[in-house]
């Protein structure tokens, strides 16, 4: 059974080329890989963009010093359109499409799926709207509602 | 996170994959529902009903009674905030990446001054 989990989407304003190495270079992914008061250092950073190659890295929290380590494979890396990775421990599928929208402008879609794309079904593919990321921020409201 | 909690989060994923399971588990927040009131809005017949209410119950997302003559249909909330907060916190990991690679890409594209830090 395969569903897209989760979708996300930003407009950034710069040249797709630019965005996409962002995406694939340890120097760049060092500066935001970790969210909101979580580092990953340039050295625990691992990078081999190619079918089967390897995606780690490893995510420091500031305040307490714990760390996540991820390790992850990569099924395509098509430069500067697409690129996704299936995580070993989840098996938990991320692609990253990488739109370019004119003037230098750039959209990137993430998509989460519990199987690799390649995988799914068109007709599954067509089914996306009804996604369960939005049901479950649907649900989310209706329990806060109930609450 | 654990391998147990991510099959959990697996079964519970695969579990709501289907439109008609979603339905029923929206149905469900709203309180406890017997099969038959269950297959009404759904012109399903009550063996194919069954069906995805087993398919829910494995996954943890409902439980039945075994006591009450109608063995009406729980709502597990416990296994769908599970869900919802995997995913919730999935969308700020990614969001709160964006915010510091739009800061990233600002730097790298700021005309140089001879002192950037990037």
């Amino acid at each position: 059974m395969s569903e897209q989990v989760l979708h996300v989407t930003r407009v950034f304003e710069a040249p797709r080329e630019l965005v996409f190495t962002c995406m694939t270079e340890p120097e760049h992914l060092t500066h935001f890989w970790g969210p909101i008061g979580v580092t990953a250092p340039l050295d625990q950073i691992t990078v081999d963009p190619r079918p089967g190659g390897a995606f780690r890295t490893v995510m420091v929290n500031e305040s307490d010093g714990s760390t996540y380590p991820t390790s992850a494979r990569y099924l395509e890396v098509s430069a500067p359109e697409r690129l996704s990775w299936i995580e070993d421990h989840s098996g938990m599928t991320v692609t990253a499409t990488f739109t370019d929208l004119g003037d230098d402008r750039t959209q990137v879609d993430i998509r989460q799926t519990n199987v690799p794309p390649q995988m799914l079904d068109p007709r599954a593919q067509a089914g996306f709207l009804t996604s369960l990321d939005r049901f479950a921020a649907y649900l989310a409201r209706l329990s806060r509602a109930e609450r | 996170m654990s391998a147990p909690v991510l099959d959990r989060l697996d079964a519970t994923f695969a579990a709501l994959a289907d439109p008609t399971r979603r339905a029923i588990v929206a149905r469900l927040a709203a309180g406890d529902a017997t099969v038959n009131e269950l297959a009404q809005p759904f012109d399903l017949s009550l063996p194919g009903i069954s069906k995805h209410l087993k398919v829910l119950e494995r996954s943890g997302l409902i439980t039945r009674s075994r006591q009450a003559q109608f063995r009406p249909c729980h709502l597990e909330r416990a296994a769908l905030d599970a869900a919802v907060d995997w995913i919730e916190a999935n969308r700020r990991t990614w969001s709160e990446r964006f915010d510091k690679l739009d800061n990233h890409l600002r730097a790298l594209q700021a005309p140089t001054t001879g002192d950037t830090d990037v």
